[in-house]
């Protein structure tokens, strides 16, 4: 209990610090997480409390995802939508995956650090867009809706790899099952829902949780991927209000998540080493990768390689979605690396975020012009 | 002008509309609460924005829809179409040393002026039609409504004595 209550009073003042500075926090909660763990200084161990603590960080941050799936918007938007989110996903997987082999892990764990490279943080990416003021440039749509791409392909992987040996036709039966329960819930008793979230009581957060943490346990004891499903439960309830959802469920999300990440780093074992010439390769490629697909995906959308910067500026960052797939599928030497790589790429993406119109400028300005191109506006 | 919205997952609702001249205005209503205003003048390439507070962003379309807003003091004047000329102001003031201290009918303002003073707002404390013989303060905000012309009258007369 007091090793929780040491993490989150460093986390706090991580937070402080990182907020003041506008830097994302994530990769200090987790190199934090790493000082204080067994790694570290060893003041504080994991329990079983802990462990529980950073499971509900995960489930929320997978129901807020859930929540935010615009599904039917993502069918208008299709055409551009799918060519943005295939030349993301076919790039950056196959960069990350041949990496990842080429360093020496094994099939399954090069599949889970390719997709950990692969998915670019959404946080990050949108409170940059928001807080450098850039959501009126054309490329700012082309990024939230690659977001929303990843995000599905999220979801599918997470299908795919907790299927296991399991018998893939009752276990597609078993995930059909549950979602077509929780969006009859959703569309049969949207009124009933309404009601509830009307309340000023505690009966909508508690209404909240409980949802969450049943359709959770529930699809434990079914044997369908609890996380998928916690996904598919904001998607359902989406349908409903979503925006009572998320301000009904966000203290849980950003107090669970905190103790999660910096509970990753608490429990990260060091104790094999770690290849430094590895992490910086990685963490190369992951910054160089997304500036190919990124480029590619300013051509065919906006058709200027130029915009393609600053699609990458954006997209740098890779964040929570690649922590939680370290967390449930990661060896610790996967593990590892993807956490190298979220805390270089995230403190780098936070600056080629800041200043990708700048850098834009200057490419785009022949070098005898540049000087009277800096006051453009 | 065609007004445009789209809904952004993950960070709220966007509205944005061409103006004749070729200007671009867009508006985001985000999540976190703030709301932040681009415009893009014709021809150019990078967006200026402006992030406002919900208060801020009312003041700001208070200001487009006509109404004057000085530094100290504000007016919304109201005009009632169904009702031919009727046109109302409301008007706020601050209370300078050289009325404090005396009552609403010690001024007249009522004779004098035509103005009426329908609130006053003093600390954190808001008095709704004061009596005549209400007490002014220095620092008190007071309404006042009336038509233009005697609410010219009522600060030449009354606020500059």
């Amino acid at each position: 209990m007091e090793g929780i209550v040491l993490a989150l009073f460093v986390c706090l003042v991580l937070a402080l610090v990182t907020k003041y500075l506008s830097i994302p926090p994530i990769p200090f909660y987790i190199i934090g997480g790493v000082l204080l763990g067994q790694s570290g200084l060893s003041l504080v161990t994991s329990s079983e409390l802990s462990h529980f603590f950073s499971q509900m960080g995960l489930i929320f941050l997978l129901f807020f995802m859930g929540l935010e799936l615009k599904l039917e918007r993502v069918a208008a938007n299709r055409s551009a939508v799918l060519t943005s989110g295939v030349i993301d996903l076919n790039i950056n997987m196959l960069i990350g995956f041949i990496a990842a082999y080429m360093f020496g892990f094994t099939l399954v764990e090069s599949l889970v650090i390719a997709s950990a490279f692969y998915i670019s943080s959404t946080a990050m990416a949108i409170t940059s867009l928001i807080e450098n003021r850039k959501l009126m440039l054309r490329e700012a749509e082309t990024v939230i809706w690659l977001m929303m791409f990843e995000d599905l392909v999220l979801i599918i992987f997470l299908a795919i790899i907790s299927a296991g040996d399991q018998n893939p036709f009752i276990f597609l039966l078993k995930i059909a099952g549950v979602l077509a329960f929780l969006y009859a819930i959703a569309h049969y008793g949207k009124e009933f829902l309404i009601s509830i979230l009307d309340r000023s009581d505690e009966l909508p957060i508690l209404f909240t949780f409980g949802a969450v943490l049943t359709t959770a346990s529930f699809s434990m004891y079914i044997g369908v991927p609890e996380t998928m499903m916690v996904i598919a439960l904001g998607a359902a309830l989406a349908t409903t209000d979503p925006d009572a959802f998320e301000q009904h469920a966000r203290p849980f999300k950003d107090v669970f998540l905190v103790v999660f990440f910096v509970f990753f780093g608490i429990t990260m074992n060091l104790s094999a080493g770690v290849d430094f010439f590895m992490i910086g390769a990685i963490s190369l490629l992951a910054i160089a990768s997304k500036l190919i697909s990124g480029i590619l995906t300013g051509i065919f959308i906006h058709g200027s390689p130029l915009s393609g910067i600053e699609i990458w500026g954006n997209t740098i960052a890779r964040g929570e979605f690649s922590i939680a797939l370290a967390a449930l599928f990661g060896s610790p030497a996967a593990a590892t690396i993807i956490a190298a790589m979220v805390v270089v790429t995230s403190i780098i993406g936070a600056f080629t975020s800041k200043y990708s119109v700048r850098m834009r400028r200057w490419i785009a300005a022949p070098s005898g012009h540049r000087g009277r191109h800096r006051r453009g506006h | 002008m065609a007004l445009r919205s789209v809904n952004l997952p993950g960070v709220g609702t966007k509205y944005e509309f061409s103006t004749d001249k070729g200007d671009t205005i867009a508006l985001f209503f985000t999540k976190t609460g703030t709301i932040q205003m681009y415009t893009l003048q014709g021809g150019c390439h990078t967006p200026s924005a402006a992030e406002m507070t919900p208060m801020e962003a009312r003041r700001l379309g208070n200001i487009l829809t006509g109404a004057i807003i000085e530094a100290e003091s504000e007016s919304v004047e109201i005009a009632f179409s169904a009702i031919a000329d009727l046109r109302i102001t409301i008007h706020t003031y601050t209370i300078k040393k050289n009325i404090a201290g005396k009552t609403i009918e010690d001024l007249q303002i009522r004779t004098k002026t035509g103005v009426t003073v329908i609130a006053v707002s003093r600390k954190d404390r808001n008095i709704i039609n004061p009596p005549p013989s209400f007490v002014f303060e220095e620092g008190d905000a007071v309404v006042v409504i009336g038509e233009t012309d005697q609410l010219k009258k009522f600060e030449q007369d009354v606020m500059v004595d």
